[in-house]
């Protein structure tokens, strides 16, 4: 544990039987470098890209309420590649869900980019969302009935925009891929769909990109070559990678390592 | 039991589990089912009256003698005096109508004498110590039935031709007549008197022995009558009618089963979407150990829960149908051919068989194809493939190519002769033409998908985009969810055309045929087989009024001519306005042949009755005159869209020789050049005053036959909508079952930046390109349905030439009606898909 970080976790240390970090967790940005990847580079608020506040998630079901987040705090600057490990059920998806704006914590409150998503409408979250949030899928989550270049085109359209082509070409060149623009997904292998669900993600310069389990569904020696994609978006560009994954040798590729239990951060480890 | 419990889970689960897309489903099936029945129901209600309503208290014959304009009255003498016994009733058949309702009744004439010795006729109810034969001799005394008057010595006034009387009820109609409707019932005499048929009757009933046998009496007596004197087995007429009437009812009953062929296509998707849904599963249970017959059998029978479910719903809902369709039916029956009151609606065990054996026969037939599909699959092969790849399986190339085949035998069966006076080949045609539509719409939709995919991107955005490209990748389902709303709308539009080029025809014809500037017919509501008169003295006072150039006197008998019931009219023809304005199918001016047909006996015949007896110009025609079988030479044959059966015309002057009776059965009064209209009326209204007849200027009667026209078509149009309603239904059940399938696509699509209103949007863009695919191939299969209905159809089952016509206004409002409704169905899915939780089904897998 460095300086960099400081933990402000409320759950008492005893119960969990650990040594604990500081209360906050707040993950500060490397100095910037230029990226290769993006045309028009992240830019957005000064401070952390997202910050999680004494946030608790709780579902109800059929017999009982479940608590997947439990007084979870977490600041993490522009720039750093953040993985998220743990058991499953831990509650890395809920915490990428309530990163990325798609929920709302049942208490605290998470605030991306300057914006708190406590008091937004429905509307004001997709518009958060368009603007600084690029989601990767396990599945890579792919339209099969849209070409390669029109399912990178997806975020700008929805978005509005009018010409999405030349950024969707841009983004698919980053990631090798401008060959097969216009093939059809199922003409893809599975790391290749994941290359374009990676462009696809980046298309609209999110400020944080969010990915569970990215290399799931692959084999290892592609899925190495997911990481070292995202490793290199992460060093290159100053966006900011939020990753779920079950490896533990993938999580050490990162900058930071964020091990959670039950619901809770049980630790944060800074490569 | 153990398939039990596996359909159960695997099968019915499933479909509570859907619950709005399975009831969708069930409604638009029973709908189908119900509206079947209930063409099937009101249809025997409607025919069921034949026998009861002319034929009311009629006992047991079973010989009947008629002729046309009438029997006369001494052959009654001559028959009862023949050395055999033989009980001979003789009878008035006519029609009155009530001046207080103005309702029309059956109005009877029976000889009271005979009936009393008659041991099987009908016992009629009169106050105690009274005898029938206290009030036979009284010219005003009426029996009726109770619902027309619930008092001895009540008075009723009836409109009989031209004139009203008041009447004194003596007693009333047996229960035992098995009266359906009110009937008014007299003395012979009397009604000889009211009606005008002095000297005649209309009908002799003869009740012979049983031996030497039928034949043989039919024959001795036969021998014994005039030429013109027609013996024939009683019912004759009742068969006449309805073999007339089988041609409207085989039409009715095809057109009643278009729902049900639409609701064929909902179950075949319905179906074909579970299968292609639990592909994966269908490979468990294959590898568990199920065999191929197994899964055929489950899918199967998820399609006759449907078919169970919907014809049980469809019972009560068929029967209420049948309600509202009896009236319709009832009144187009009434104009088009016999005049008949509906009996009772009877849910009979026949017919809720029919019910059954129809809902799921259809549902178990659309079903086949998917379900035989599903257990060919191999295990491996099922467990293995998306359902992306099964439903790019659509062979594209070898439908189009059926579907050409399919047009080419359709073209080739249309041309084929009616089969038992049934447009059999016809409706073989409109199938083929279905069938070969369904297969070429997914060639159709790939050619045209592109280009309404990039106009409507540029139009609508992103949304466009995503939704014509999943209709396009889901090309099976795309293709029977078109199929379905097309055929419905090819259904609606074919009809519309038809309807409309009929329509069209008539309002021309009328044009041409009508004339004068006057017409007076008696009061009361006419009919096909109602023939009252107006008295011959006012057309002769018409024409003596200033301002009338011209009184054209046109009477009409029932004829019965080669089993089927004709019309035998003849119209005075020595004005040279009247012989204007009829449109022979030779082309041939009227006036040369209307001059021809007033010498000698030349006759002309009406386009139906040519058709219906194959009756060519300057062919020999045999008519029965009264008593006399008169040869009379076919000089031309015409246009005419006033009378199904036919109509024979002679020449007035041709027909007094036979037929004496000077009444005319409508007038029409030509004006001199620079008349007043409106002064003429009331002089007309002057002339007629003390008979009840209607007068109609032009413009006035030929609005009064297209109501009449507008009246008889009702129905179809009733039966369309349901048949676009079924098809609405199935548009709507069909997306709520793309939204679950593809919740995970709308789910990935919250997670990218779609807003909730662009999710809506996707699915109402959805539903409107199947609108905008089903209106172009509906419309395009609607028009050549529409040539098979007219010049096939149509021209088999009644012989009418209908010119062709677009009736452009009915079909803008119909089709922007459907796309609204096809549009608004997307409005329930898409608020489904608006609420999907996205985190749910993007993690479903």
């Amino acid at each position: 544990m460095t300086d960099e970080f400081k933990s402000r976790n409320a759950a008492p240390p005893e119960e969990r039987g650990l040594q604990v970090p500081p209360i906050v967790h707040s993950i500060v940005s490397p100095d910037e470098s230029s990226c290769s990847f993006s045309s028009s580079p992240p830019s957005g608020n000064v401070g952390p890209v997202l910050s999680i506040e004494g946030v608790t998630k709780t579902y109800t079901t059929e017999t009982e309420p479940v608590r997947a987040l439990d007084n979870v705090s977490l600041a993490i600057e522009a720039g750093r590649f953040v993985a998220l490990v743990g058991r499953s059920g831990c509650g890395k998806s809920t915490l990428l869900h309530l990163a990325g704006a798609m929920d709302f914590p049942s208490e605290g409150q998470v605030v991306l980019d300057g914006v708190s998503t406590r008091h937004l409408c429905e509307g004001e979250l997709t518009q958060l969302r368009r603007q600084k949030v690029g989601f990767v899928f396990q599945s890579f989550q792919l339209l099969h009935t849209l070409s390669v270049i029109e399912n990178v085109e997806l975020p700008l359209l929805l978005a509005g925009r009018a010409d999405p082509r030349p950024a969707a070409l841009h983004w698919l060149a980053a990631v090798g891929l401008a060959d097969l623009a216009y093939r059809m997904p199922h003409q893809l292998s599975g790391g290749q769909m994941q290359r374009v669900a990676i462009a696809r993600a980046l298309v609209h310069g999110p400020r944080i990109l969010l990915a569970d389990e990215p290399t799931g569904n692959l084999d290892s020696a592609t899925g190495n070559s997911i990481l070292e994609l995202l490793q290199r978006i992460s060093s290159e560009c100053r966006t900011t990678i939020l990753m779920a994954t079950h490896s533990h040798e993938f999580a050490s590729a990162v900058d930071v390592v964020v091990r959670m239990r039950d619901g809770r951060i049980e630790e944060v480890a800074v490569r | 039991m153990p398939y039990l419990c596996l359909f159960l889970r695997l099968i019915v689960r499933p479909m509570l589990r859907e619950k709005t897309r399975s009831l969708l489903v069930l409604f638009a099936v029973s709908l189908g089912v119900a509206v079947a029945l209930a063409i099937e129901l009101a249809g025997d209600a409607a025919a069921s009256s034949f026998h009861t309503s002319l034929q009311t208290v009629a006992g047991e014959y079973n010989l009947e003698v008629r002729a046309a304009g009438g029997v006369p009255q001494s052959l009654v003498g001559d028959l009862a005096r023949l050395p055999w016994a033989i009980r001979v009733t003789p009878r008035i058949e006519d029609h009155a109508t009530v001046a207080a309702t103005g309702e029309t009744i059956p109005l009877i004439g029976i000889d009271f004498i005979a009936h009393a010795n008659d041991p099987d006729g009908a016992r009629f109810s009169l106050p105690q110590n009274t005898s029938i034969f206290n009030d036979i001799n009284s010219p005003d005394a009426l029996w009726v039935t109770r619902s027309l008057c619930d008092h001895v010595g009540g008075t009723v006034t009836l409109l009989i031709n031209d004139r009203q009387h008041a009447y004194t009820v003596r007693g009333f109609l047996p229960s035992s007549a098995q009266v359906s409707g009110d009937v008014a019932v007299m003395d012979i005499d009397a009604a000889q008197q009211a009606t005008g048929k002095r000297g005649s009757v209309d009908r002799i009933l003869l009740k012979v022995p049983d031996r030497p046998g039928f034949a043989q009496w039919q024959q001795r007596i036969r021998t014994l009558l005039p030429p013109g004197v027609q013996l024939l087995p009683q019912g004759s007429e009742t068969a006449a009618n309805r073999r007339m009437l089988a041609a409207f009812r085989w039409n009715l009953r095809i057109l009643s089963y278009i729902a049900l062929l639409v609701g064929a296509f909902l179950i075949y998707n319905t179906i074909s979407v579970s299968v292609v849904r639990r592909r994966a599963e269908i490979g468990t249970v294959r590898a568990l150990g199920a065999g191929r017959r197994a899964v055929l059998l489950a899918f199967l029978a998820e399609a006759a829960v449907f078919g169970v479910l919907g014809s049980l719903l469809a019972l009560p809902l068929g029967r209420f149908l049948a309600g509202g369709a009896v009236r319709l039916l009832s009144a187009t029956v009434n104009a088009l051919y016999v005049s008949s009151r509906p009996g009772p609606l009877a849910l009979s065990t026949g017919s809720m068989a029919l019910a059954f054996v129809v809902g799921i026969g259809v549902a178990v037939a659309s079903a086949l194809a998917p379900a035989l599909e599903a257990a060919r699959v191999p295990p491996t092969e099922a467990m293995a493939r998306g359902r992306r790849e099964y439903d790019v399986r659509v062979e594209r190339r070898r439908d189009a190519v059926l579907a050409v085949l399919l047009a080419l035998a359709a073209a080739f069966t249309s041309r084929l002769p009616a089969l038992g006076g049934k447009p059999v080949f016809g409706y073989i045609a409109a199938l083929l033409l279905v069938a070969a539509s369904a297969l070429a719409i997914p060639a159709l939709i790939t050619i045209l998908m592109p280009v309404l995919s990039a106009a409507l991107r540029r139009l609508l955005g992103v949304e466009a985009l995503l939704a014509s490209r999943s209709l396009a990748g889901s090309l099976r389902r795309t293709s029977v969810l078109v199929g379905t709303l097309s055929t419905a709308i090819a259904m609606m539009t074919s009809v519309a055309i038809m309807v409309g080029s009929f329509r069209q025809t008539v309002v021309t014809w009328m044009e041409c045929q009508l004339p004068a500037d006057f017409y007076l017919r008696p009061a009361g509501e006419p009919g096909a087989d109602r023939y009252p008169t107006i008295q011959p003295g006012l057309a002769d006072r018409i024409a003596k009024l200033p301002g009338v150039a011209a009184v054209s006197r046109f009477r009409a008998y029932p004829l019965e001519y080669q089993g089927l019931p004709a019309t035998l009219a003849s119209a005075e023809l020595d004005s040279p306005q009247a012989r204007q304005g009829t449109e022979f199918l030779s082309g041939q001016p009227s006036s040369v042949v209307l001059r021809a047909l007033a010498t000698g006996n030349n006759t002309i015949v009406s386009e139906p009755f040519a058709n219906k007896h194959h009756v060519h110009t300057g062919d020999a025609l045999t008519l029965p005159l009264g008593s006399r079988a008169v040869p009379f030479h076919v000089i031309g044959i015409f246009y005419d869209y006033g009378d199904e059966g036919g109509i024979v015309l002679l020449a007035r002057s041709t027909m007094l020789r036979y037929l004496p009776d000077p009444a005319a059965s409508s007038l029409a009064v030509y004006l001199t050049p620079g008349a007043d209209l409106e002064t003429v009326r009331a002089r007309i209204r002057e002339a007629a005053a003390g008979t009840d007849v209607l007068l109609f200027s032009n413009g006035e009667i030929r609005r009064e036959g297209i109501r009449t026209f507008d009246q008889t078509f009702a129905i179809t149009y009733a039966l369309e909508a349901v048949a676009i309603l079924v098809a609405v239904l199935g548009v709507a059940g069909a997306l709520i079952s793309i939204v679950i399938d593809r919740r995970r696509e709308f789910g990935l699509l919250r997670f990218l930046g779609a807003s909730t209103s662009q999710i809506r949007g996707l699915i109402l863009v959805e539903a409107g390109l199947i609108g905008i695919l089903a209106n172009f191939v509906g419309l395009l299969l609607g028009y050549l349905l529409s040539l098979i209905l007219i010049y096939v159809i149509n021209q088999q089952s009644f012989g009418w030439t209908i010119q062709f016509h677009w009736p452009v206004a009915v079909l803008i409002a119909a089709l922007s009606g459907v796309y609204a409704a096809t549009v608004l169905a997307g409005l329930y899915p898409a608020s489904v898909a608006q609420h999907l939780n996205p985190i749910e089904v993007i993690h479903e897998e």
